[in-house]
């Protein structure tokens, strides 16, 4: 076993399930969709992005690209979510939580591909 | 026959640096994201109140802020309600957590930027870039010694580009202390190594060939066959200390080798049968501007004593022998300067240097050369004394102890190769110089001293074809163009061009300095010596039909050279 992979692993599916557990749920109720959960998946998203960098291989690179995706939509998700809580006068509204959820959507479309490519290096690795 | 591939050299080695980076500092970046994230995380939930003493807290979006100005020590102190004191507890934490994580990731980026192995993976990366971005021809240096910081001083000076590849780091940074005029691209590594000599642009484009002068015979050897099997069509020029490591480079059609060592002798010789030709010679592969060097008087004939390790010594012996001299030979042990045989008794002694007309001293080490020539000197007042001088810089050194010709074959080895990189023509002129006899040397230097003054001329060649002349396409029979009219000034063609014609090459066979009664004829190529000013005016006089046509019969338009600038089609009838 190692300890790197394992690290490795467990960041790019936490990320993942982060993301899926703030996604899930009615697109427009905010009552659905915690914020500490969304920020708990930009920085899931953000280290696993960092333990990326360096990997020359071509798996590597697609690792790192579709990480990077991942963050940036979900990035944006936190600055509109932040935008209409603080920024708008009122309560959040049902088409401003769809936005923000939307956004994280794609972020999960990305890390479900992270999570594919962990899947097929790691078969590529026993098959040899 | 399709070229056989270069090695790949691909972004995996020129783009290194970045990914060397992004590694080194993954640790780093998620410490300090990580500590970021639990510091505002915590603040949030940290139990807070506003003015009115009802409890509030913070929130996500007011912690990100507040400790996005308190991590980078910005502190703006710009609060929505005061902290209660597990509010400010926690920021206490969070300050001091922070300043380790940034602490740690700043030391990281700082130690990664001193390290070795980062710094020569961006100067390569730099390296690679300016080299692929070569435009003009440029020559591979490999090696970075005496001799080739000659070379490239001189070539620089004639604005030839040039890369360098040495496996010493002083050497190396020592290109960028030389400060040349163009960009001298320098590569820290091993020439043996073909994928080096690929990142150094062997197989670029614009390469126009490789100059192997490195220290040890090996790397030269092998860089010549790399070349000569990736590059056939690139020339390549090769130094080499021995004669077996020199017919195995020329079994690889290498271009020319240079073996400093051979050259001492064939100096020498060169010098006992003409010291005019000898000094032609050093003049004509110096760098343009170079003053006419000293002539050297007759050398003694003798008998002469010779001192050199065990080849050399019988190699320079029999050089001597063949040029007629009675020759005896002291053989000094390799290496050892205190040797108990190579104590000076023993060699004057043994050489009976007291009734010699010349004492040669040619060790491989300037120490032993100096106190052989001192022994000498004090055995023999009157002998002329040469010596081989391995260091340049010891060259005062042996000046002072008295030797009458010294040869430094850094100095050799650069003249060499610049004459043949300048003008390949030039060495097909050379080699019969020596044959001409030591008037006719001496006349020649006369001439190009009263033609193109003290300093060394400009060599170029012009081939009287198509394409170098074809203002004079219709004249070329053989019959109707004689040299000196050729060389009539285009401006007043009552006078000649202050140039020297030093060989005429037809059909493979060369006339050393033609007369100037010679016809020309097509295909004829000319070795000439001269001024750059007087150069562009006999390339007008061969590419424009109206020059040509006042050069050559002397046809005035009637209203003046001025005026038939202003009316061309007055100067095309004149051209026809």
């Amino acid at each position: 076993m190692n300890l790197e992979k394992v690290v490795f692993g467990f960041f790019v599916v936490l990320a993942a399930t982060l993301n899926f557990g703030f996604f899930i749920g009615d697109l427009g109720d905010p009552e659905l969709h915690n914020v500490y959960e969304l920020f708990a998946a930009v920085v899931v998203n953000l280290i696993a992005t960092v333990l990326k960098f360096g990997d020359r291989t071509q798996l590597g690179a697609v690792h790192l690209s579709t990480s990077l995706v991942a963050s940036l939509q979900l990035i944006a998700a936190a600055v509109v979510w932040t935008y209409f809580a603080h920024a708008v006068e009122g309560p959040i509204t049902a088409e401003q939580t769809a936005t923000v959820v939307s956004l994280s959507a794609g972020a999960l479309f990305a890390n479900v591909v992270s999570v594919v490519l962990l899947v097929v290096e790691t078969v590529s690795f026993q098959r040899r | 026959m399709a070229r056989p591939p270069l090695p790949e050299i691909g972004p995996h080695l020129s783009s290194a640096g970045v990914f060397l980076v992004l590694r080194r500092m993954r640790v780093p970046l998620v410490v300090l994201i990580v500590i970021f994230a639990v510091s505002v995380l915590g603040l949030s939930l940290m139990p807070g109140q506003d003015a009115e003493g009802h409890p509030a807290r913070m929130g996500l979006f007011d912690s990100f802020y507040f400790m996005s100005y308190t991590a980078t020590t910005i502190g703006f102190g710009e609060l929505p309600n005061d902290f209660t004191a597990a509010q400010r507890m926690w920021v206490t934490l969070a300050i001091f957590l922070s300043v380790i994580g940034w602490a740690y990731a700043i030391g990281s980026l700082l130690s990664l930027m001193r390290d070795r192995g980062f710094r020569q993976a961006l100067a390569r990366r730099g390296f690679t870039r300016t080299v692929r971005r070569m435009r003009e021809p440029f020559l591979l240096l490999v090696g970075y010694g005496n001799a080739s910081k000659m070379l490239a001083r001189s070539l620089d000076d004639m604005g030839r580009r040039f890369v360098v590849i040495d496996n010493k780091e002083t050497r190396v940074s020592g290109v960028e202390i030389d400060s040349y005029r163009a960009d001298a691209p320098a590569l820290l590594g091993d020439a043996r190594d073909t994928g080096l000599m690929t990142l150094a642009g062997l197989g670029h484009r614009t390469c126009a060939g490789v100059v192997a002068l490195a220290g040890d015979d090996e790397t030269n050897l092998d860089v010549a066959m790399t070349t000569s099997l990736l590059r056939p069509e690139l020339p390549v020029i090769a130094r080499s200390n021995s004669r077996d490591v020199a017919e195995r480079m020329r079994a690889f059609h290498v271009w020319e080798v240079v073996n400093p060592l051979d050259r001492f002798g064939d100096h020498l010789r060169i010098l006992l049968r003409s010291p005019a030709a000898y000094q032609l010679m050093i003049w004509l592969t110096s760098a343009p501007g170079t003053e006419l060097p000293e002539r050297f008087t007759r050398l003694p004939h003798g008998r002469w004593v010779v001192c050199g390790h065990d080849q050399y010594g019988e190699e320079l012996s029999s050089d001597l022998r063949a040029e007629g001299l009675e020759v005896t030979v002291v053989h000094v042990s390799g290496g050892t300067v205190l040797a108990g045989e190579g104590d000076s008794a023993h060699v004057v002694e043994s050489g009976h240097i007291d009734d010699a007309v010349a004492f040669v001293a040619a060790t491989e080490s300037d120490t032993t050369n100096l106190w052989l020539v001192e022994a000498a000197k004090r055995a023999n007042p009157d002998a002329f004394v040469v010596a081989l001088q391995n260091r340049r810089s010891n060259a005062p050194l042996f000046t002072a102890v008295g030797v009458d010709f010294g040869m430094v074959p850094a100095e050799v080895i650069a003249h060499e190769v610049l004459a043949r990189l300048a003008n390949p023509d030039l060495m097909r002129f050379l080699p019969a110089v020596p044959h001409q006899g030591d008037k006719w040397a001496a006349e020649l230097v006369d001439r190009l001293v009263e033609t193109c003054g003290n300093s060394a001329p400009d060599l170029w060649r012009v081939t009287l074809d198509d394409e170098g002349a074809p203002a004079l396409t219709d004249r070329l029979d053989g019959e109707s163009l004689y040299l000196a009219d050729l060389l009539r000034d285009p401006g007043d063609r009552d006078h000649s061009l202050h140039i020297v014609v030093l060989a005429l090459f037809r059909d493979g066979e060369r006339t050393m300095a033609p007369h100037s009664e010679t016809n020309l004829r097509a295909g004829d190529t000319l070795l000439l010596a001269g001024r750059l000013r007087d150069r562009a005016a006999l390339t007008t006089t061969m590419t424009e039909t109206p020059t040509a046509s006042y050069v050559l019969d002397g046809r005035r338009v009637p209203t003046g050279w001025v005026w038939r600038r202003f009316t061309k089609v007055d100067s095309a009838g004149a051209a026809h």
